[in-house]
């Protein structure tokens, strides 16, 4: 009886251990590892770009699929913080999401006709889009590919919707308010906060581009 | 279950400490390295996009 009692205490002890050990590696350690492989990403791009000349104004249009997992951009948003910078990966496998954002595949290029679409975590693995709800109309999303800076502007406020919609990335998304084709861009990230029952969306056009060798955006310092 | 590997350990009462706190090391290293990555996505703090799923 004794040994039944004193294995069944050392079994809750255990498993309280493991969800103590478990949390701590959900709430910290997931966000260690973001920040070391995001900064690692964006470490990578820099280093291409510094190492390729810079490409004239009009390049040749590229038709190469970007691969999948591969870095494409750096983004900035001066709302979610002055230092808020992630960089955009290609495709939303969950690998490639520990990392940085994805890029949906088969939704527009950066800065073409289309939708650039984006998808980010909410919560855990660096909490990239922790204050999604904060965005507002006319806020700045800025991006560069390392040849261009991309300035969109935020349409409307965050919306709530359910994860089938699908349309949201839609070339032309339906309910965005956009009435024809243009240079748009999208971010979706869960709803609520810890949960996956919605998901949040905000809707951007592009504002202005601008060569890199000109110098950083006006937005990204206002 | 922790008696029984006590008492299972060679050594004396400090070669036993050192190695249970080996033990317990090498159990959260299994733990963060294969057994929560595994774990986590099963949650649904993954879930950022839309799929249609």
């Amino acid at each position: 009886m004794r040994l039944v009692v004193r294995t069944f205490s050392e079994l809750c002890i255990t498993v309280g251990a493991l969800i103590v050990l478990f949390v701590v590696y959900v709430l910290y350690w997931t966000g260690v590892q973001a920040a070391s492989a995001s900064a690692g990403q964006i470490d990578t791009l820099q280093r291409e770009w510094t190492s390729t000349p810079v490409r004239t104004a009009a390049p040749v249009p590229e038709v190469v699929p970007h691969a999948p997992g591969r870095g494409i951009a750096v983004m900035y948003v001066p709302r979610l913080g002055k230092d808020w910078k992630w960089p955009v990966l290609q495709g939303t496998e969950v690998g490639t999401l520990k990392k940085g954002l994805g890029h949906y595949t088969g939704t527009a290029r950066l800065g073409e006709t289309g939708n650039f679409a984006v998808a980010g975590h909410r919560r855990t693995y660096g909490d990239p889009f922790k204050d999604f709800p904060r965005l507002r109309e006319g806020d700045a999303i800025v991006l560069t590919d390392g040849t261009t800076w991309f300035t969109y502007r935020v349409d409307r406020a965050p919306y709530r919707t359910v994860p089938t919609d699908v349309g949201v990335i839609d070339p032309v998304p339906a309910k965005s308010g956009f009435d024809g084709p243009g240079r748009y861009l999208t971010l979706t990230t869960c709803e609520p906060e810890w949960g996956s029952s919605h998901r949040l969306v905000v809707w951007a056009h592009l504002d202005a581009t601008r060569p890199v060798a000109d110098g950083r955006p006006q937005a990204l310092d206002s | 279950m922790y008696g029984w590997i006590w008492r299972h350990l060679p050594g004396n009462a400090w070669v036993r400490a050192l190695i249970s706190i080996v033990l317990v090391l090498a159990v959260v290293y299994a733990l963060f390295q294969y057994v929560f990555p595994w774990a986590e996505p099963l949650l649904p703090f993954n879930d950022v996009t839309v799929d249609g799923q």
